[in-house]
């Protein structure tokens, strides 16, 4: 069976066109990702982002077919919208549909960052106000601070996707403060992926992304080094000895 | 760049990889799913009650064509059922739209082939409807073979070496090509070899969808490594020079 080392259910919000493409760019040979759709609309009104706690249980009866190994829940905006419990339940749910264990992108978020040691973090989405106001409430409920925020200020999330890798990179340098510890790019619509190890190399200080985040989770949870060398500090962590292990400790103690 | 949207069935474990592995750059694939446990004819046609709705959520992402990468819930009623599902895609959502069974006979078409072996992993039920569908498509089959497996998660764990070892017990000379159907059958792997050994196109239905929709969104420069049908992408029809 394809996916003999890991198979990955992905649920992505139907109007996602960067996430199953990121995802199976970077997985090696064994791991197979089956993806499923979470039924909505185009716009990041709240309406919609709360409508996807609820659509996306047909996606994992959908995906759980495929005996998953791990499931994913890939949207930021929709995991954290309603804060950490909502996002604790719709991680609960999942995996109780599917019988595996679930990695929501806003949960991978936290949990990446304090995995880093972050308290002090930049953040960049392409979200409109009430959804940036959302996002930094989840990460404080997490001891997270955001120094400072840009965005991309867009409502449709479908055209989230056409902003281009290199506008991404401009737009992370542009708004990084000396403060921050850290930087995250939220969305896992935005094709963040592959300027990350660039804006490393180049801020010299940690840059995570929403599909980089649920990736490592995922792996994590499959227990299977993926040997992923140039999408970021945090990806290429789980191919150093003992790393993952002293990773998996700190998320527990968390 | 392009966007491939693929209607899966919910159990299928195979077609999204191979699908995934044989697309050139700039294409992208974007997969919705469809519920599906069993290879038998019941709930095939469970399968497609859902067809409109995940059309829609593929809709959503923009892709230039919707392909139903599923070979027995395109074909279950016979002749003209494909074109049925083809008009619901379209009608749903304005999309240029394909099936498995579709790809197939218009690859079979494309290759001017009229008389195959059709080797499956279907049970004799679903298999003979499959004969069925390809005979009243004008394609003569001389030979049918199936695993015998309606479990589709069975079929999945199935090794790409089954579809060779069936390919070369049902293949003889007076079949023109070999048809292997049934999209969570690994197939891809062995497409190539199967047509170097035994000198005649090999079509499997993953391969066909994979053909169909490239032809679709007009990059045709040719896949290699998986047969005559997709590394020939831009080759005339033999159909047309005959005519």
């Amino acid at each position: 069976m394809y996916g003999w080392r890991g198979r990955i259910g992905l649920l992505v919000p139907s109007i996602n066109t960067t996430m199953e493409t990121e995802f199976w760019r970077i997985a090696p040979a064994g791991v197979s990702v089956h993806t499923a759709r979470i039924a909505g609309g185009r716009h990041g009104t709240p309406e919609e982002l709360r409508s996807m706690e609820h659509a996306s249980k047909q996606a994992a009866q959908e995906v759980a077919m495929v005996e998953p190994d791990v499931v994913v829940y890939g949207c930021t905006s929709g995991s954290f919208f309603e804060g950490p419990a909502w996002n604790k339940k719709i991680s609960e749910q999942l995996t109780e549909i599917t019988k595996a264990p679930t990695v929501t992108t806003a949960g991978a978020m936290a949990a990446c960052l304090a995995a880093g040691g972050h308290q002090k973090v930049d953040v960049v989405t392409p979200y409109v106000d009430v959804t940036n106001e959302r996002l930094k409430h989840f990460l404080k409920a997490h001891g997270i601070e955001v120094v400072k925020l840009g965005t991309f200020d867009m409502l449709d999330m479908f055209d989230h996707a056409r902003i281009q890798p290199e506008e991404i990179y401009a737009k992370v340098k542009q708004i990084t403060t000396p403060d921050s510890e850290a930087v995250f790019i939220a969305c896992t619509q935005l094709r963040a992926l592959e300027v990350i190890d660039m804006l490393e190399r180049d801020l010299g200080k940690p840059v995570y992304s929403a599909v980089q985040a649920s990736a490592w989770q995922a792996y994590e949870a499959m227990n299977v080094d993926p040997k992923i060398l140039d999408c970021g500090s945090l990806l290429r962590k789980l191919s150093e000895p003992g790393a993952r292990k002293e990773a998996v400790k700190k998320l527990r103690s968390a | 760049m392009s966007r491939i949207g693929l209607l899966v069935p919910s159990s299928n474990t195979t077609v999204e990889s191979e699908f995934y592995r044989a697309l050139p750059p700039g294409v992208t694939l974007h997969v919705a799913r469809l519920f599906l446990t069993q290879i038998a004819t019941d709930s095939i046609l469970s399968t497609v009650q859902d067809l409109e709705i995940q059309s829609r959520n593929l809709a959503s992402a923009d892709v230039d064509v919707i392909v139903l990468g599923a070979a027995a819930p395109s074909f279950l009623k016979g002749l003209g059922y494909d074109r049925e599902l083809i008009k619901k895609i379209r009608a749903v959502t304005g999309k240029r739209a394909t099936t498995a069974s579709t790809a197939l006979i218009e690859a079979l078409q494309h290759l001017g082939v009229s008389r195959v072996v059709l080797g499956a992993a279907y049970d004799d039920k679903v298999n003979a409807i499959a004969q069925a569908f390809l005979e009243s498509n004008g394609i003569k089959v001389l030979a049918a073979h199936g695993l015998g497996l309606v479990d589709n998660l069975v079929v999945g764990r199935l090794g790409s070496d089954s579809a060779y070892e069936l390919a070369r017990k049902i293949d003889r000379p007076d079949a023109e090509a070999i048809v292997l159907a049934c999209t969570n059958w690994k197939t891809m792997d062995v497409v190539e070899k199967l047509e170097r050994e035994l000198g005649k196109p090999v079509v499997s239905t993953t391969q066909v969808s994979v053909w169909a929709a490239l032809r679709a969104i007009g990059r045709i420069e040719g896949v290699p490594g998986y047969g005559r049908l997709l590394r020939d992408l831009a080759a005339p029809s033999q159909q047309t020079q005959l005519a």
